[in-house]
């Protein structure tokens, strides 16, 4: 190997940072291995007492909440982006390419708060929907869209939107056009040339923007929180309830530690789904 | 241009088509365009390939030659006239539609499938029953000559044997027409004139009207039944390789088409169908065809191939006078660059099977070169330029 004499100080910048995130993570696990003394913010000794009551209704039920809010927020982001990236892979002329990309990327420019508003602005009881609504008479009371899963859902494709479609856009960008050429020659109508060329050559992508959005969507926080309003709890929810109001910093620290470790979990899960894709994936 | 004048135009063409009859013809363009943006690819392109027959289309990059493949293939839409396939009209007809095989310049193996899955990808879209699929991927597999690699993927292949799996997938559906899109470039050279021979075999015993694009003359000379000649967005000339090479339609085929060396000469006189060219003290007869607008005594640019020049035996009349330049040795023959800057605006190519040519004519030798046999060809002087330029391919 070549010696390379500035490795060392870009590196070292780095490293610190890393080494703190492992401090906050060794904290964190720390925390969670404690004895909860009620009325204070002090500990007591180790036990694994906080990871047993995990397993209770309550908290199962929001583990199964989060995963399936995920779920079902990958899956939805999963087919509101891919004709999106197609049409900016594909589209001729360059103004539209442009307009695509920039719509599809300005969730990432929002602050958090600001489009999570944006949503009660429009699903709330007099917000732009039911407004609409009931002025064209179609309903008599407003339907409750707020603190639905349906809304915290809606909510977050709209975050998870931007990423999702930049990696499905490069993948489908490195699919040689000729594949589906030669589908057509062969036979193939538009529709299965598609579905028997293009969309398997694009899994490796949709392996990859699904997982990300898996993981993002798994540790939001302002979104549940602001739509869910209580109704919809996901895992960050809680470790704020019960760090934040009741204090109880050792149970919320066994809750991250769980997530994080559920959230590799997924992710592993998908790799391994993905590994006979990936040996033909964009060349 | 009005619909009605475009109507008489195609009529027109229609009645000026080759011979051999419509029902003859596998694929026909009549009047066909096909402009992007300023830029006209393909002008007014009318030709007709028979049925069976191996078609090439040879010119430089940007000629037009993939476009009129592709508007044949149905990626590209005319912007006018007609295409025809078994005498039906497809301009309207999506390229799925067609009962076309095609075989792309990098193969376009699909990379997620098998060998065998790829090959029967035709017969699967056609709703052919397993078994049957079954059998016709093994034959068309057998008939390119690769079996024993059904389950394989494509990427496990060597190009050759990629090439191989594109041609039996193109030909597994028996297509109408087969179209071939620069199918040797990416294969090495020893390779690349193996499967030149197997194709061009598959394709007599098939008999599958064939069209075919290249860029590369000696493919095109070697592999074609006719030639389409394209530069410049038109079709220059369409013939077999022998009439390609021997009666170039013009200064562009001719050069293109073969080494070839352009000489000062000057019209002598006419007589008939032919002309009389004088070049140093040597006369030599041509054909009188494209020389109607030149008078004698006027300037013509003598088109030579380097077979029909020699160095001058005793009695034989000196065409040109020069020296030798360089040796270009091949083997069976050695190329002799002559320098003679008043005939010759590049170096004149001499061609010489002699095995002791090198030594018999050194560098800096003068020699005199003499024309012989009547193959060469004149065109009117251009004004502008002192002479083409010898070409090889």
């Amino acid at each position: 190997m070549k010696p390379q004499p500035f490795l060392r100080i870009f590196v070292s910048p780095a490293a610190l940072c890393a080494l703190g995130f492992l401090a906050a993570m060794a904290t964190v696990l720390q925390y969670s291995l404690r004895a909860y003394v009620p009325g204070s913010l002090d500990v007591g000794g180790f036990t694994l007492d906080n990871f047993t009551a995990l397993l209770r209704p309550l908290y199962a039920r929001v583990f199964l909440d989060t995963v399936w809010i995920c779920f079902l927020t990958a899956a939805c982001t999963l087919i509101v982006a891919y004709p999106v990236a197609y049409a900016l892979v594909h589209a001729q002329n360059r103004l539209i390419k442009a307009a695509i990309l920039v719509i599809a990327v300005t969730p990432l420019f929002l602050g958090e708060v600001v489009r999570t508003y944006s949503w009660i602005v429009v699903l709330g009881n007099n917000g732009f929907i039911n407004s609409v609504l009931l002025k064209l008479g179609l309903i008599d009371r407003p339907l409750q869209i707020m603190f639905t899963t349906f809304a915290v859902v809606t909510a977050l494709v709209h975050v998870t939107l931007p990423v999702m479609v930049i990696m499905l856009a490069a993948a489908l960008a490195h699919i040689d056009p000729a594949y589906e050429r030669a589908a057509q020659s062969l036979g193939a109508g538009p529709i299965r040339a598609f579905l028997s060329v293009t969309l398997p050559l694009s899994t490796p992508g949709i392996i990859a923007g699904v997982a990300t959005a898996f993981a993002w969507t798994f540790s939001a926080f302002a979104t549940p929180q602001l739509i869910g309003g209580g109704q919809v709890n996901m895992i960050s929810n809680l470790v704020y309830q019960l760090g934040l109001a009741s204090f109880n910093f050792p149970f919320a620290a066994s809750l991250s530690v769980a997530g994080l470790a559920l959230t590799f979990a997924v992710l592993s899960l998908l790799r391994v789904a993905a590994r006979p894709l990936e040996r033909f994936g964009p060349h | 241009m009005s619909s009605l004048a475009a109507e008489r135009r195609l009529e027109g063409h229609a009645e000026t088509l080759p011979t051999s009859g419509s029902d003859d013809a596998s694929v026909r363009l009549l009047g066909t365009c096909k402009r992007f943006g300023a830029v006209t690819a393909l002008e007014d392109a009318t030709i007709s390939v028979r049925r069976g027959e191996l078609m090439s289309l040879l010119g430089p990059s940007g000629c037009g030659k993939t476009t009129l493949l592709n508007l044949v293939a149905g990626f590209l839409a005319a912007d006018s006239g007609q295409i025809e396939i078994d005498g039906e009209r497809v301009n309207d007809i999506p390229t799925y539609k067609r009962e076309i095989g095609m075989m792309f310049q990098n193969y376009a193996l699909f990379p997620h499938m098998s060998i065998a899955e790829n090959v029967g990808y035709g017969l699967r879209m056609r709703g052919i029953a397993k078994p049957d699929l079954k059998r016709r991927v093994a034959e068309a597999l057998a008939l390119v000559r690769l079996t024993g690699v059904e389950d394989r993927r494509p990427h496990q292949l060597s190009g050759g044997q990629q090439q191989r799996v594109a041609l039996a997938r193109a030909l597994v559906i028996s297509p109408r027409v087969l179209l071939l899109d620069e199918p040797f470039s990416a294969l090495d050279r020893n390779l690349r004139a193996s499967m030149q021979i197997e194709i061009k075999e598959i394709q007599r015993q098939l008999g599958v009207t064939t069209i075919f694009v290249t860029h590369d003359q000696g493919e095109a000379l070697s592999l074609s039944d006719r030639i389409a000649v394209m530069f410049e967005g038109r079709i220059r000339q369409v013939g077999t390789p022998d009439e390609i090479y021997r009666r170039p339609a013009d200064r562009f085929v001719a050069s293109f088409v073969g080494d070839v060396n352009v000489l000062r000469a000057r019209l002598d006189s006419v007589d008939g169908g032919l002309a009389a060219v004088t070049l140093g003290r040597a006369r030599i007869s041509v054909s009188r065809e494209p020389l109607t607008r030149v008078r004698p005594g006027d300037r013509v640019d003598l088109f030579v191939r380097p077979e029909q020049v020699r160095f001058a035996q005793a009695g034989e009349p000196i065409a040109v006078e020069g020296t030798v330049a360089a040796h270009i040795y091949q083997g069976d023959h050695v190329n002799l660059y002559v320098d003679a800057p008043e005939v010759c605006a590049s170096r004149l190519l001499v061609r010489s099977l002699e095995p002791d040519a090198i030594t018999r004519w050194p560098i800096g030798a003068r020699v005199g070169v003499s024309i012989v046999g009547t193959g060469a060809i004149a065109f009117e002087a251009e004004p502008d330029q002192r002479g083409g330029e010898p070409r090889s391919g």
